[in-house]
């Protein structure tokens, strides 16, 4: 299958720390991607290159090359502002924008693109397609804050799947949710997947082994092994794979 | 055994010294607390002729004439109110602005520097502010500023009259240059309280730096910002030297911006020394007393308001 976001030899750094060393990674469209390994390994800094959130850091920088269906996005030319558009991010926890309603947090994304057009709609099918939509329809004006955390998760959710981006990057979705919410978020990654390409940052292996079709293992900056979830969970090549899959570390 | 009660016997001997030590610690507190107390009833009895002359109407009156002893204190009041406002009119956007460019434009190192120079402007001596003000500023606006105001834009009530220099306007911008250190600082703190979480949700939607600012900081700080705004006011209200240097001195209600007035503080400077009339004491008193209401409530809401913001525990965003 022809891949819809690589990495090719991708290095990250923050000020003098290499974070992320050369790693190249290539997911294939409509899939589901988990990065998981050890704090520090670098996953969480490598899913923040490929929307460009890196450089946001003061004195990050990243080498190498990040393709989008098959176009550069650190070619120079291009805004990383219109990188992040068309690439979701849902972050560790959430974050909807607080003394906006719900349906302000949704199409908060289409104001600033000025594509206000059907608004209405979109916030519906956004919502719909982050699960929340039977939760608050009924309550759209209530402000976004006023929510459960889970809810709250689904509606950063929701504002990002509202720019319709072919690719949703998530990092740890679910560390800040109980385990109800996380179940709930989980199910949505999965249905999320037939419609956009998701790569999700999880410190969790058993969430990994359950939602991702790839898992890629990270190390100390390194990528160590990267393959389909069903082969890295039961029969890892690399002898450090497996020594973090069965508890040994991290 | 005999180690434990050794050692009970040393904590014991420790213990004792708490007492002391708390009822120090109160009486302290107790006497500051005192002193506010006292500083308000030595006010009151100093006042006390001048309330039971006029009453609540001192506020309302116009006219202020010591050798007929005849007081009022509506000029002092307007003259306090207007330079105050004017002078937050000037610093607000500058304290506001520069507020923002520390936390989210540049660079720490630069963001250091400069807090750094904004907050000495806090430190430079009133009357020195004063006789800048005096010898460098009010010839200036004497001479170029208040001719082209009122030749420019005069359709805005207040920008036109005599160009004195010495006044009002002068007041204000040395008034605006010691309260912007005040805002600045304060708004800087509110927006540092913006969670980091924010300002990526803003970023990680295609907000551009403008739009995540705006979407992020600005939206959300408005609380906040209107404390530090509120706080610059009373630093305003209550501040003395410069003022009366370059205010002017005349007991009447200005009727533009350029002309010379009296706010309550420089009242009391310029007058009380020469008063030897008790009600004319009173009189000053009182509008002491009045200064310090206002200065007591506009302080007390701005401390409310942006305790809020920096512990959101309390409720409120």
């Amino acid at each position: 299958m022809k891949p819809i976001v690589e990495a090719k030899n991708l290095n990250a750094y923050f000020e003098n720390f290499h974070a992320v060393k050369n790693v190249s990674l290539a997911v294939p469209e409509k899939s589901l991607v988990a990065l998981i390994g050890p704090s520090g390994c670098g996953k969480s800094t490598f899913l923040r290159c490929l929307n460009r959130m890196h450089e946001e850091i003061p004195k990050a920088r990243v080498e190498g090359e990040v393709l989008l269906g098959g176009s550069s996005i650190y070619d120079r030319k291009l805004d990383p502002v219109a990188v992040r558009r068309s690439i979701g991010m849902v972050f560790q926890k959430p974050n909807p924008f607080p003394g906006m309603s719900i349906f302000e947090n949704v199409v908060v994304g289409l104001k600033l693109t000025g594509s206000r057009d059907r608004m209405d709609q979109v916030a519906e099918e956004a919502l719909k397609g982050a699960a929340l939509w039977e939760e608050v329809k009924d309550k759209l004006k209530k402000p976004g804050t006023s929510l459960s955390g889970g809810q709250q998760q689904r509606l950063c959710i929701a504002r990002a799947l509202a720019m319709k981006p072919p690719v949703l990057l998530m990092d740890e979705p679910t560390s800040a949710l109980d385990p109800i919410s996380t179940a709930k978020v989980e199910e949505l990654m999965i249905s999320l997947k037939k419609s956009v390409t998701l790569i999700v940052v999880t410190h969790n292996m058993q969430q990994a082994a359950r939602v991702s079709d790839r898992t890629a293992f990270f190390l100390m900056g390194e990528l160590v092994e990267y393959d389909e979830s069903s082969t890295l969970f039961t029969v890892p090549k690399d002898a450090k794979t497996e020594q973090y899959i069965t508890g040994r570390f991290g | 055994m005999k180690a434990m009660t050794e050692v009970n016997s040393v904590g014991s001997a420790r213990k004792s010294f708490d007492p002391i030590f708390e009822r120090g610690l109160k009486f302290v507190a107790i006497l500051v607390m005192s002193l506010l107390i006292l500083i308000i009833f030595f006010l009151y009895q100093l006042a006390a002729p001048a309330i039971h002359e006029y009453g609540w109407g001192f506020m309302f009156k116009s006219d202020w004439n010591p050798a007929k002893l005849i007081f009022g204190a509506y000029p002092f009041i307007h003259g306090t109110l207007i330079t105050s406002l004017f002078a937050l009119a000037l610093s607000v956007p500058v304290s506001i602005g520069t507020a923002l460019f520390l936390t989210e434009i540049a660079s720490r190192q630069v963001a250091a520097v400069i807090g750094f120079l904004v907050e000495l402007l806090a430190a430079i001596p009133s009357v020195v502010y004063g006789l800048w003000g005096l010898t460098v500023l009010a010839p200036r606006v004497r001479v170029t500023v208040q001719p082209w105001l009122s030749e420019h834009l005069s359709f805005i009530p207040g920008f036109s009259g005599m160009p004195y220099g010495v006044g009002v306007f002068s007041a204000s911008i040395v008034l605006a240059i010691m309260i912007t250190p005040t805002i600045t600082s304060i708004a800087r703190e509110v927006f540092r309280a913006v969670p980091h979480a924010q300002r990526e949700a803003a970023l990680a939607i295609g907000a551009t730096h403008s739009e995540m600012i705006w979407l992020s900081v600005v939206r959300v700080s408005w609380s906040g910002v209107f404390g530090a705004v509120v706080l610059g006011l009373g630093r305003a209200l209550g501040e003395t030297m410069a003022v009366t240097m370059l205010i002017g001195n005349r007991n009447e209600v200005a009727n533009s911006l350029f002309s010379p007035a009296q706010t309550m503080a420089s009242l009391i400077a310029n007058e009380y020394p020469e008063a030897t009339n008790p009600l004319h004491i009173g009189a000053l008193a009182y509008i002491g007393l009045i200064l310090f209401g206002i200065s007591f409530i506009v302080q007390g809401l701005a401390r409310r308001i942006v305790n809020r913001v920096a512990n959101p525990s309390g409720g409120g965003a």
